[in-house]
């Protein structure tokens, strides 16, 4: 996989199920019934990768929600895509470099 | 490896539906939780040994049955010879929204909904020990799956009870349920079992479910089949003995990795979700750290309702 940027779209994998319980989220991979629990901002990220929108557009999103400033949610944000995608939850569908997001 | 690779000489040949030539005409009717499950084409030598194994649960014939199975011959010669030396019973599954496949030990088995469950098991074994052993193998599957139609759930876990409630030890191998159940049956606690139990939604909490699965430590059959579940706890061996809540969402984890067979079936995994959603809901959770000191069972009696 190429290195995560703000301007990577990711989307959730079709064998992702999950369930978001007071503030967190119970993942179940299908393919190998793996199951995860991921904490707010985890949850958060599953949330909103739609495979639309870019990891630039999910800290915007968030950003109202968290009392954090931009770049320690911005970190945050962009580890956890790197985990979730290493944990085969998340796949990338297109990088927004600077040119198509302009 | 396609499906039934491992243990079939003809996997294209798999039955494509529920039929065959019976063993016998005899049937039974076994009182199991999700059932009654009527058991049909066995022969007598067959019924003798299921009748054996599930002692207790056996039903008239005619009694009305939920959900019927059906056995069939299959010649041995379909069946792979394979060295068992350390192999760990596995089957094979194919999944699918109407039907379950399964392979394993001289045994092809599907269910189907159509829309309700029913089961058919082929296999070479006309007796004994080895042909109760395939059916029950089977019989555990298709029980998980009937009790997730029924808003409930099979758990590989151990359940204790005081005579009143019961309380759901959960984790993986190795995790200590056997360990905690003996702990507990040491300090007068009855022990459902330390392998498989069933959770079904009842009025008020959920009830602890006895299953015929019982694991090493299970007391005989007897005595009330289902209790009020008083909490689910997720086992860590320690030197100590430490209780402490989980939220509901470690709990459902905790769960859904405990559910077997139906956790590998993505046409089912949204059911499973939300029932054991509602379970981690409506009973409280913990992670239990126990020693072998013995006051695990004193904590569990402690625990609030």
């Amino acid at each position: 996989m190429s290195s995560i940027t703000l301007s990577t779209v990711f989307r959730r994998r079709s064998d992702v199920r999950y369930r978001r319980i007071e503030g967190e989220a119970v993942v179940l991979r299908q393919s190998a019934a793996e199951v995860l629990v991921l904490n707010e901002v985890g949850a958060s990220v599953l949330d909103l990768a739609d495979g639309e929108h870019s990891v630039r557009e999910w800290i915007e999103a968030l950003s109202g929600e968290y009392e954090t400033d931009a770049e320690t949610l911005a970190r945050d944000v962009l580890a956890f895509a790197g985990e979730l995608a290493e944990a085969g939850m998340l796949e990338e569908v297109a990088d927004r470099g600077p040119e198509s997001e302009a | 490896m396609s499906f039934g690779d491992g243990f079939l000489r003809f996997p294209d040949l798999f039955p494509g539906r529920r039929g065959g030539e019976p063993w016998g005409e005899r049937s039974l009717v076994l009182d199991v939780a999700g059932g009654p499950y009527r058991v049909a084409g066995l022969a007598a030598a067959q019924e003798e040994a299921v009748r054996r194994k599930f002692d207790g649960l056996c039903r008239a014939a005619g009694t009305a049955a939920a959900v019927a199975i059906q056995v069939f011959r299959a010649p041995a010669a379909d069946f792979l010879e394979r060295d068992v030396r350390g192999w760990e019973y596995m089957l094979d599954m194919e999944h699918s929204r109407s039907s379950v496949l399964l392979a394993g030990m001289r045994l092809m088995a599907r269910l189907d909904w159509a829309p309700g469950l029913t089961g058919g098991l082929w296999t070479c074994e006309a007796a004994g020990e080895e042909w109760a052993s395939i059916f029950e193998n089977y019989f555990r599957v298709l029980a998980a799956y009937r009790l997730l139609g029924a808003g409930g759930a099979v758990l590989h876990s151990a359940g204790v009870s005081d005579g009143t409630s019961a309380w759901l030890l959960l984790g993986p191998s190795g995790a200590g349920k056997s360990t905690s159940s003996r702990l507990c049956l040491e300090r007068g606690a009855s022990v459902l079992s330390d392998d498989l139990n069933a959770v079904l939604p009842a009025a008020g909490a959920p009830r602890l479910v006895r299953l015929p699965f019982a694991g090493d430590l299970a007391g005989p059959p007897g005595g009330p089949p289902s209790y009020p579940l008083k909490a689910v706890l997720r086992l860590v061996k320690g030197t100590e003995d430490r209780l402490r809540p989980i939220s509901p969402a470690a709990a459902l984890a905790g769960l859904v990795a405990a559910a077997p067979f139906v956790n590998h079936d993505p046409w089912r995994h949204e059911a499973l979700l939300g029932t054991l959603e509602r379970l981690a809901r409506s009973v409280p959770a913990y992670e239990l750290v126990f020693s072998l000191g013995g006051g695990l069972w004193d904590i569990l009696r402690a625990i609030p309702a």
